[in-house]
């Protein structure tokens, strides 16, 4: 079985990409790059089976889930990204490698399988969203990637990185080379395996957090997730061009 | 604890979120073609609003002047994207008028913008790519300044000083590039009880009072709040910059966390 696999890598080497010989390869996946392959609700149902939130400081339930986005922002924000990939799998493979077993290797298709498979797409209807991400760029400088994500059930087999990698092969081929990530503390390994680090400018990092120390009825604020962001008072210009309704909290 | 460039405030291609305002060489002249003019459209709201409370709290850096005032009934136009905004006006003793203009519709040269940034001592970048990242680019505010000699109506002088840009999906993130102010220009507009010696200080280079350095960071906050003010208003909840460390302080005055939660920036570093 050994020696099936070692063909198997050379014939394809994108599936042992990785070094490691214990980690544990990917399904037979398709990645997309562009958002017309992108359902806004399977977007959600993805993000949500991950737990992931487009706000960076989300409101969580009690046991610790994330709102579902809204997918009507969901479709602005693909309409605005420069970049998206999207990627998809067949859902028989989503359940065999997502099942949690430990000998999925020996229990997949044998190479010749493999390759029909991989000449016969999978059609729409049969492929699941599994994996995702998406940059924001100004077209010129500089982009900053934002939301890759990959259902738990097929984490931890490199799919992320292959996002990652065609999010910046996508870049690059246009000439943007300042590629940025937000990272909280548990992304940081990840995105370092990508091949991020640190800001070699020694920048710091900042986000807009300002919110008003007690909740006054006429001080403007919008929700951000579970923050409720001050909107920076612009003494007669605000009360000339402030909506009467951006007083009222609303979610999303 | 900085490091000292001889008052440039940049290092290598640094240009995310600082503030700007390295050595002056004087006016550059206005070219009379751009290579790009960047125009959006929308509607432009002239308003006339006194900003000089906005410009002397980064006098006397306070940090949270929480001015409250009561919400109108005023239901704002479909987009207010485009606004331009007198901040300041003053009559020179020869009779010339110069106004301050703010406006966030991205009228701008990338020719202008390169002269801005030559200005406070960054580094050249393709024009063609500064035109590609104005135009893509969510916001762009802008500072203007604007001579008018007494008696000659039509020949306004209009001088790009500041610009900021932030870049977006439109729903949720925002990352703010680029804030720069013309540190040349702030001299006019200071309280003329200044001796000589505080005239020529030093130009921004820490935390310590700076009086050159506290008029550019008026009206680069008044830049960076509106770019803040149009973002929130569009529920776009996620506003991020990179800032050098310089001007730390400058956008913690502003409302800014460094780190929030742990959250960092990272940078693609290839390894071939």
């Amino acid at each position: 079985m050994a020696v099936a696999c070692a063909a198997i890598s050379a014939s394809y080497p994108s599936l042992h990409f990785s070094p490691n010989p214990s980690r544990r390869p990917p399904p037979p996946i398709s990645i997309f790059a562009g958002s017309s392959y992108v359902d806004p609700l399977q977007l959600r149902a993805l993000l949500g089976a991950a737990n992931h939130s487009c706000h960076r400081f989300p409101a969580l339930s009690p046991d610790g889930r994330a709102p579902l986005a809204d997918p009507d922002k969901l479709r602005v924000a693909l309409a605005h990204s420069s970049v998206v990939v999207s990627v998809f799998c067949r859902f028989k493979f989503v359940a065999e490698y997502g099942s949690g077993a430990r000998w999925d290797v020996v229990s997949s298709p044998s190479p010749l399988d493999m390759l029909l498979q991989r000449a016969v797409p999978a059609s729409a209807q049969d492929r699941q969203l599994v994996g995702f991400g998406r940059a924001v760029s100004d077209g010129g400088l500089a982009a900053s990637i934002h939301d890759v994500v990959v259902i738990p059930s097929l984490q931890r087999r490199g799919i992320g990185r292959k996002i990652v990698a065609q999010i910046t092969r996508i870049l690059t081929s246009r000439g943007i080379y300042d590629i940025s990530a937000l990272c909280s503390e548990n992304e940081r390994l990840f995105f370092e395996a990508c091949g991020f680090g640190e800001d070699r400018l020694g920048s710091t990092t900042m986000m807009y957090t300002r919110t008003p120390p007690d909740y006054k009825s006429n001080q403007v604020v919008r929700v951000a997730g579970r923050l409720q962001l001050l909107v920076p008072p612009g003494r007669e210009l605000s009360s000339a061009i402030l909506n009467s309704q951006s007083e009222t909290i609303r979610e999303e | 604890m900085h490091d000292d460039d001889g008052g440039d405030a940049c290092s290598a291609d640094s240009h995310r979120g600082m503030l700007g305002a390295g050595a002056s060489s004087g006016r550059s002249p206005s070219l009379p073609y751009a290579v790009e003019h960047t125009k959006r459209s929308g509607k432009v709201l002239p308003l006339r609003a006194s900003f000089w409370d906005s410009i002397k709290s980064g006098f006397l850096n306070n940090n949270t002047t929480q001015v409250v005032e009561p919400a109108s009934n005023f239901i704002e136009e479909e987009d207010t994207l485009a606004q331009e905004i007198i901040l300041l006006e003053s009559t020179q003793s020869d009779g010339t008028l110069e106004q301050i203009m703010f406006s966030s519709a991205g009228d701008v040269d990338a020719y202008d913008v390169q002269a801005l940034c030559d200005k406070v001592g960054w580094p050249r970048r393709p024009l063609t790519k500064i035109a590609a990242s104005l135009k893509n680019s969510y916001l762009v505010a802008t500072l203007h300044s604007i001579c008018r000699a007494p008696g000659l109506e039509e020949n306004d002088e209009k001088k790009l000083i500041g610009m900021a840009r932030a870049t977006s999906d439109h729903a949720f993130n925002a990352t703010i590039w680029d804030v720069l102010v013309d540190p040349s220009y702030q001299a006019r507009f200071i309280c003329l009880n200044l001796s000589d010696e505080e005239l020529v200080s030093p130009l921004l280079t820490g935390p310590g009072y700076d009086f050159l350095g506290d008029m550019g960071r008026g009206l680069g906050k008044a830049l960076v709040e509106q770019l803040i003010r149009t973002l929130l208003q569009r529920d776009i909840g996620n506003i991020t910059l990179f800032a050098d460390n310089k001007v730390v302080d400058f956008y913690k005055n502003l409302g800014f966390e460094a780190d929030p939660e742990g959250i960092k920036g990272m940078f693609w570093y290839p390894r071939y």
